[in-house]
């Protein structure tokens, strides 16, 4: 019928079917894609000075925590998240404001005033009051935020 | 180098013969209305991929629901898409159906062999309702909740047993977070799961038995 050179009618249709279901199936993998990935792309929310409390809560050369509410949406739902920040200051003038969060792998860190560090139970990893790593699989120090005082209050920066 | 890879493939799983059966069958010169059950399957895997996709953040509790729906139309980037596409495809499916059900009864294809197609192809309809009443009160707006109420008080007014199936329907007297349950596991995995058999096997026969041809006059005489 046909020497394969020329394109018969046979294999122009089923060219044609297969561009339509490629084109088809682009057509719901793109719009997909996106929908699945999107609340991943969004970008975090805009971050805000947030009220500690008292600057003169912090005892001298010991981690202080600070326990403190924060709203946060996510998804359709709008819930209260806890933030826990220990803050440290040497002369009561310049504070360092550290997260509870243990840089291995998420767990939450406290402070053993007895032992004069940060110990974390998930493998038993430990910081001293700085945050640096004293012992355990930690990568590196616990994260810091950036802290303000304005009359006599602490503020951090976060979201 | 396509055709050694597919070759080689056919070799160990034998597609090929598959393939020619399901593709490249031998049919008889008919029109464009035999389109409309492929069309209808069309509509049907359109459901499924969007309905997967809708799973994904839809919650079917009644704090949830109306809330979560919002979240995929107004939020998520193409939700609008992936739920218009449900809801429009809903409809479009059910049209489908009947339309495609109204050519096999007009051009007098459930007979003899094909009755057992046919049968499995009024099953499907009662599917395809059923998907279509569970799934209007998924979005759990005020439309929703009225339409679903009306809908089962309509099932309550059987005599005798109708109280029986109202209330086995709502799953207690009223419509509540055990309906909305319900509704939304009928909706995503009993009928899916039915659906499925029967295409198959409605599939398998069309397959097996070939499509009717198109009726002429002359076979009357």
């Amino acid at each position: 019928m046909n020497d394969g050179k020329q394109l018969d009618r046979r294999s122009f249709l089923g060219l044609i079917t297969w561009f339509i279901g490629g084109s088809i199936g682009a057509g719901y993998s793109i719009p997909a894609i996106a929908y699945i990935v999107g609340p991943a792309a969004r970008k975090e929310e805009d971050q805000a000075w947030l009220r500690l409390g008292a600057a003169s809560k912090v005892e001298l050369g010991t981690p202080t925590l600070f326990k403190i509410k924060v709203e946060r949406q996510t998804g359709w739902i709008t819930n209260e998240k806890e933030l826990s920040v220990y803050v440290l200051t040497e002369n009561g003038r310049d504070f360092v404001a550290m997260s509870n969060i243990c840089t291995h792998l998420g767990c939450r860190v406290r402070w053993i005033a007895s032992q004069d560090q940060f110990f974390c139970p998930c493998h038993n990893a430990a910081f001293s009051k700085n945050g640096e790593v004293i012992d355990g699989p930690p990568p590196r120090p616990l994260n810091q935020y950036q802290v303000k005082e304005e009359d006599g209050q602490l503020f951090v920066l976060g979201g | 180098m396509i055709a050694k890879i597919a070759n080689w493939f056919d070799e160990r799983v034998g597609w090929k013969v598959i393939w020619e059966a399901i593709f490249l069958r031998k049919i008889p010169k008919v029109n464009w209305f035999y389109t409309l059950g492929s069309a209808t399957l069309f509509t049907a895997v359109n459901q499924a991929v969007t309905g997967i996709l809708l799973t994904i953040y839809y919650v079917p509790t009644p704090d949830h629901a109306y809330d979560s729906v919002q979240y995929i139309t107004t939020q998520i980037p193409m939700g609008w898409l992936i739920r218009g596409l449900h809801h429009w495809g809903a409809s479009a499916m059910v049209v489908l159906t009947v339309l495609h059900m109204l050519r096999v009864i007009l051009l007098g294809a459930y007979k003899y062999p094909r009755e057992v197609t046919w049968f499995t192809g009024v099953f499907l309809l009662l599917v395809v309702i059923g998907f279509g009443f569970t799934g209007y009160l998924l979005p759990w707006d005020q439309k929703a909740y009225w339409g679903s109420t009306v809908g089962t008080q309509i099932a309550g007014a059987a005599p005798v047993i109708g109280d029986w199936i109202l209330r086995v329907m709502r799953g207690g007297p009223d419509l509540s977070a055990v309906t909305l349950a319900r509704f939304f596991g009928v909706h995503i995995w009993v009928l899916p799961a039915s659906l499925i058999l029967l295409v198959a096997i409605h599939m398998y026969l069309i397959i097996k038995i070939g499509i009717s041809a198109v009726p002429k006059k002359e076979e009357l005489a």
